[in-house]
């Protein structure tokens, strides 16, 4: 007689049926739930509200945000030509603009590839990366909200490029730049937030590789080795070089974590950090920064009524201040009831989030 | 004969991940894992310690399965191997009472109702001494060992979830169980050839 078989036979013969009273476990359990539900939660001071999933992601201070905020200006403003390409001023009931705060919708965005045997088919741009910052009215403090583009939220109804209007429907939240473009993104975005978004800004992953590129790479510490032929990518575990498609397949694979969308925005948190601080270094010398500006400012669309002198300010200001006044954080969310591989934002979590946008 | 390594997915719609993401922004969720599998696992622990310690350890697995839930890795759609890791940890507390449970069954041999087909009824009185006789060699396994070689024929789990419960390579679970079922075997007085070659096993 095959061994597992005798042994599978003792199982069975010490084997108990649970009884009854296992539902003092489950109770026990239950009362778990409620201490962890009714725990006051420590808050990052001056972000009220945000909600204990969020902080995982919040990253020390430096993060994506920081690294747009010193990458974009900058180029905009030294270079004597205005941005690559400029949308036009929004035309929509908006929400009402308060005090001298400022928001600005970051996007970054991805050539679509064109099916196999049309290469010459151009299917546009799609995006990859929502950002909602707010800049307080004494531009000290920054706030960055990552909106995942899984999110299903209401879309407004928007033009598409060739002109047709695409009506209002739940979808997901990057298919309003997909068929929209920018000026969509920008109108959903503040429909669903009821947040006034005073610009949009919109960053080419092309682009991206050549900054990483012109920059002459950027060094980044992996916990573990990442391996995925779809991205090109194979690193091994600790410090290593990436050049710019190496950069641009880690922040864009799916092989990683656990695959989802929310584990590629830590780690796009994460490369944007190693490159914030890389430029920071570049920028002390003026050859090196003319040559990384002029690659930068191709890769930026933004409106036209972008307030460099004021960006730039900003800048300066959390350069010096150490950037402690820096928070990123991702808009609170679960599975979505509509579709479970998608998420939702969790309400009323992330309207308490999006109020901050609304002061100063 | 090639035994069912997993069973069949017990999972009634959501799979565990989605219901472990969910109990992230809305802890009650994770309610439904406990209904799941607190039976499957109080059986398991039932088997190893014996139905005194299992009903609490069924408990503290998942008081801490639900602390670390933020940890869980969501490309697992099944949680099985998940909760069997952190079961296996508690159960190793007890190792001690773990070896003289199957110790004594030498003594005493379990009382056995054989039922069901007639060839089993048939074997069933050697089928008992043979049980006798494998219990003290459980007792006598590393703990590494023991791990693998009863979450594969008690755990029902195949060799990923092993690798994935104990968090040890996939070939270390296959060294540790081709070991242990040696073992087995030499107690129950093997010495069929065919056995000693049998280490590969369709999953």
């Amino acid at each position: 007689m095959d061994d597992l078989t005798t042994l599978r036979d003792l199982g069975r013969d010490l084997e108990h049926e649970p009884p009854a009273t296992l539902g003092h476990q489950r109770r026990r359990l239950l009362d778990a739930m409620g201490a962890s539900a009714s725990r006051p939660r420590r808050r990052p001071a001056g972000f009220p509200g945000l909600p204990r999933r969020a902080n995982w992601v919040m990253l020390a201070g430096v993060a994506a945000i920081t690294a747009a905020l010193v990458v974009v200006p900058t180029v905009l403003l030294r270079s004597a030509a205005p941005a690559g390409s400029t949308v036009a001023a929004p035309a929509w009931d908006r929400p009402p603009k308060h005090g001298d705060a400022l928001n600005v919708l970051l996007v970054g965005s991805d050539e679509r590839l064109p099916p196999k045997g049309q290469p010459g088919l151009k299917l546009g741009r799609r995006s990859d990366v929502m950002i909602l910052l707010h800049l307080s009215a004494d531009r000290k403090r920054v706030v960055a909200v990552s909106l995942p583009r899984d999110s299903m939220v209401r879309i407004p109804a928007c033009q598409s490029s060739s002109g047709a209007t695409i009506p209002s429907r739940v979808d997901m939240i990057n298919q309003a730049f997909d068929t929209g473009g920018l000026r969509c993104a920008w109108k959903t975005v503040e429909s669903t937030t009821g947040v006034h978004v005073d610009h949009a800004v919109e960053i080419s992953y092309l682009g991206f590789k050549d900054m990483v590129d012109v920059l002459g790479g950027v060094d980044i510490t992996l916990p573990a080795a990442v391996r995925d032929p779809k991205a090109k990518l194979d690193l091994p575990a600790g410090r290593n070089h990436l050049n710019g498609e190496q950069a641009l397949g880690y922040v864009r694979t799916r092989a990683l974590g656990d695959g989802s969308d929310i584990a590629r925005i830590k780690r796009q948190h994460l490369l944007m950090n190693a490159l914030l601080g890389q430029v920071t270094t570049r920028a002390d010398d003026p050859a090196d920064l003319t040559a990384f500006l002029d690659v930068a400012r191709k890769a930026v669309t933004s409106d036209v009524d972008l307030d460099l002198d004021t960006l730039y300010a900003v800048v300066r200001g959390l350069r010096e201040s150490g950037l402690d006044g820096v928070r990123l954080v991702t808009v609170p969310f679960r599975p979505s009831k509509i579709d479970k591989n998608r998420i939702e934002w969790v309400q009323p979590e992330a309207d308490r989030l999006f109020e901050q946008f609304k002061g100063d | 004969m090639v035994p069912t390594m997993t069973a069949p997915p017990t999972t009634r719609g959501t799979p565990d991940a989605e219901l472990i993401a969910e109990s992230r922004g809305r802890p009650e969720a994770f309610a439904a894992l406990f209904d799941r599998y607190a039976g499957m696992l109080y059986r398991y622990v039932s088997r190893r310690l014996g139905p005194e310690v299992a009903e609490d350890l069924v408990g503290e697995t998942f008081l801490i399965a639900f602390r670390r839930r933020d940890h869980y890795d969501l490309a697992h759609p099944d949680a099985r191997p998940w909760l069997f890791g952190i079961v296996t940890k508690l159960v190793a507390r007890h190792h001690r009472a773990e070896a003289a449970r199957y110790r004594a069954l030498l003594r005493s041999p379990v009382e056995t109702v054989v039922e069901g087909p007639a060839d089993r009824v048939a074997a069933g009185v050697s089928a008992t001494a043979a049980r006798s006789a494998l219990a003290p060699a459980l007792a006598g396994l590393s703990k590494g060992d023991r791990d693998v070689l009863l979450l594969i024929a008690w755990g029902d789990l195949s060799y990923e979830g092993v690798a994935q419960a104990l968090g040890i390579p996939i070939g270390t679970v296959r060294s540790r169980l081709s070991r242990a079922r040696r073992k087995v075997r030499a107690a129950l007085g093997d010495t069929n050839p065919l056995h000693a070659q049998e280490e590969r096993w369709t999953t």
